[in-house]
């Protein structure tokens, strides 16, 4: 078979399922592609080719024998690095957990291989969900298959490195600030940040506890709505797991646009922040074209950005510095640079400061909730600039923090990332959609009207298709 | 250098290097903006948070 590199999981379960592709072949082939391309984005930190090759194995014997467990079965995943898998080392990307083997798998792996899903293997992040690409770390940081010399986003960086480059269909990611979202906009795939306590963050390594999001990762937005279905449900064993019921989230993701109320948030990139001109243009764009497609379009503003930015990061420091107080005292040579200051930061903290901020965040929930009373879904920027260059220092200062998708952390409320076309450079550019607690259905239907009409999906980076 | 060594050591952070503490005053110096921002005069009533969980009500 010609390389199934960008296939994606509806398309590939679709053929595993009438047997005109195996499983076992599947995998053969991604493996072989991680092999041969992976030495230029370092997507991975540990590939599993004979633990994935004796899962598909057995996923080829099950469905040959008529037992197909459903649309992730046979299907190639991978996992950031900090999500546990029974008998394999979490690393979180760092020294200090390098011999830290798992226990017991995490809810979400537990799902995915119940499901079936074949494992290729661990994926790069940034060290402890955290801090940005790092050069003095034990393994490389994630590199853009859009051009290799550009930052990838983070902290899921090998989960959408992997995705862009066709080294998979589907990985998970892990998001408290926006680390399943900036590399899906810097990568130009589909991340979705679910609604908090949504999916279980068991056996998950914690940066923030109350910030803290587990979500799918692919390359098409039905692939996305179709891995969601497999991993969302309460849990009871996680404090914060909801026990709400899951839908289907394939049902609505024809319906189109037409009749639905979007909200703009404007004012997050234009005079909270200004974005850069080609990335503000792409999503004043998406607005006109969802207004062609028979959406009402309006205006609708939040606090400011700022105002997010302050909240969650006082909460992302305490709770990121409780985590990791002893280690800072004890250890903090075995950090890298990056995260050892990140960390830091949660040192000077007072309970009190801890405290308005969790206080204030259900000042700032009301604001968005009421903000929201009007619209179905809002629409707004992602990353505020198109990615910059890995080894730039400055530039990486300069525009980690422009970005939208805190507020969403600090909410709980969905939030999925789409490609929005391409800036002159050839980097992708990005736009986020927000939705209501728990209308993850609700995003992935206008997601789907998007990427129907604007077939940014489709495209993949040069030399790799 | 002194006076931030001996502010890390008040924290329990006596095995910095110069390199770490240089780290961690701008770490310091990047949170006190946002701790500066947050609102010290909220209603004495309201609450916090511990453990947040949308609920889909709020829809």
């Amino acid at each position: 078979m010609s390389e199934p590199a960008f296939l994606g999981i509806t398309e590939a379960s679709a053929l595993i399922r009438a047997r005109k592709l195996s499983p076992v072949e599947l995998t053969t082939a991604l493996l072989a592609r991680i092999d041969r391309l992976d030495r230029s984005f370092n997507a991975f930190i540990r590939p599993l080719p004979e633990r994935a090759l004796k899962v598909a194995r057995q996923a080829e014997a099950e469905i040959a024998a008529g037992c197909w467990r459903g649309a992730f079965h046979g299907i190639p995943y991978a996992l950031k690095d900090i999500i546990d898998v029974e008998g394999l080392p979490t690393t979180a990307h760092s020294k200090l957990l390098a011999d830290n083997l798992a226990t017991a798998d995490a809810a979400v792996t537990a799902r995915l291989e119940a499901a079936g899903g074949v494992l290729l293997g661990k994926l790069s992040t940034h060290e402890f969900a955290i801090g940005g690409p790092s050069f003095d770390l034990p393994w490389p940081p994630a590199r853009n298959p859009w051009n290799p010399g550009h930052f990838p986003g983070g902290s899921s960086s090998g989960s959408g490195v992997g995705l862009a480059a066709g080294l998979f269909p589907a990985a998970l990611g892990t998001d408290t600030g926006g680390s399943i979202r900036n590399p899906a906009s810097q990568c130009g795939i589909i991340g979705m940040k679910p609604t908090y306590g949504r999916v279980s963050r068991r056996g998950v390594f914690p940066l923030a506890f109350s910030l803290d999001h587990v979500g799918p990762m692919t390359r098409g937005v039905r692939d996305n709505a179709l891995m969601l279905q497999v991993i969302a449900g309460h849990d009871p064993l996680d404090p914060a797991s909801a026990d709400e019921p899951v839908p289907d989230y394939g049902a609505s993701l024809s319906e189109g646009v037409r009749g639905l109320r979007i909200g703009v948030i404007r004012h997050f990139y234009t005079t909270d922040v200004a974005g850069d001109a080609e990335m503000t243009a792409a999503i004043e764009a998406a607005a006109d074209l969802f207004g062609r497609l028979g959406a009402e379009i309006r205006e609708i503003r939040l606090p400011p950005l700022q105002d997010f930015a302050a909240c969650g990061q006082v909460i992302m420091a305490a709770e990121a510095y409780a985590v990791h107080e002893r280690w800072l005292k004890e250890r903090p040579g075995d950090y890298g640079a990056r995260g050892r200051e990140r960390l830091l930061a949660g040192a000077g903290l007072s309970a009190a400061d801890y405290l308005q901020a969790v206080r204030w965040r259900l000042t700032l929930r009301h604001a968005a909730a009421n903000a929201f009373r009007g619209v179905d879904v809002a629409l707004t920027a992602s990353s505020l600039d198109p990615a910059c260059r890995i080894d730039d220092d400055a530039a990486l200062a300069a525009t980690y923090s422009r970005q939208a998708r805190i507020a969403f952390n600090v909410t709980g409320q969905p939030a999925l990332v789409i490609p929005a076309g391409f800036a002159r450079s050839g980097l992708p550019l990005s736009l986020q959609l927000v939705g209501h607690p728990f209308a993850e259905a609700m995003l992935y239907r206008v997601a789907e009207a998007y990427e129907t009409a604007t077939g940014w999906t489709e495209r993949h980076p040069a030399g790799l298709a | 250098m002194t006076e931030l060594r001996d502010l890390a050591r008040a924290l329990g952070l006596d095995r910095l290097s110069n390199e770490h503490l240089a780290q961690l005053a701008r770490a310091l110096e990047t949170m006190e903006r946002h701790v500066a921002r947050l609102p010290r005069d909220l209603p004495p009533a309201q609450e916090m948070a511990l453990i947040f969980r949308a609920r889909a009500a709020d829809a």
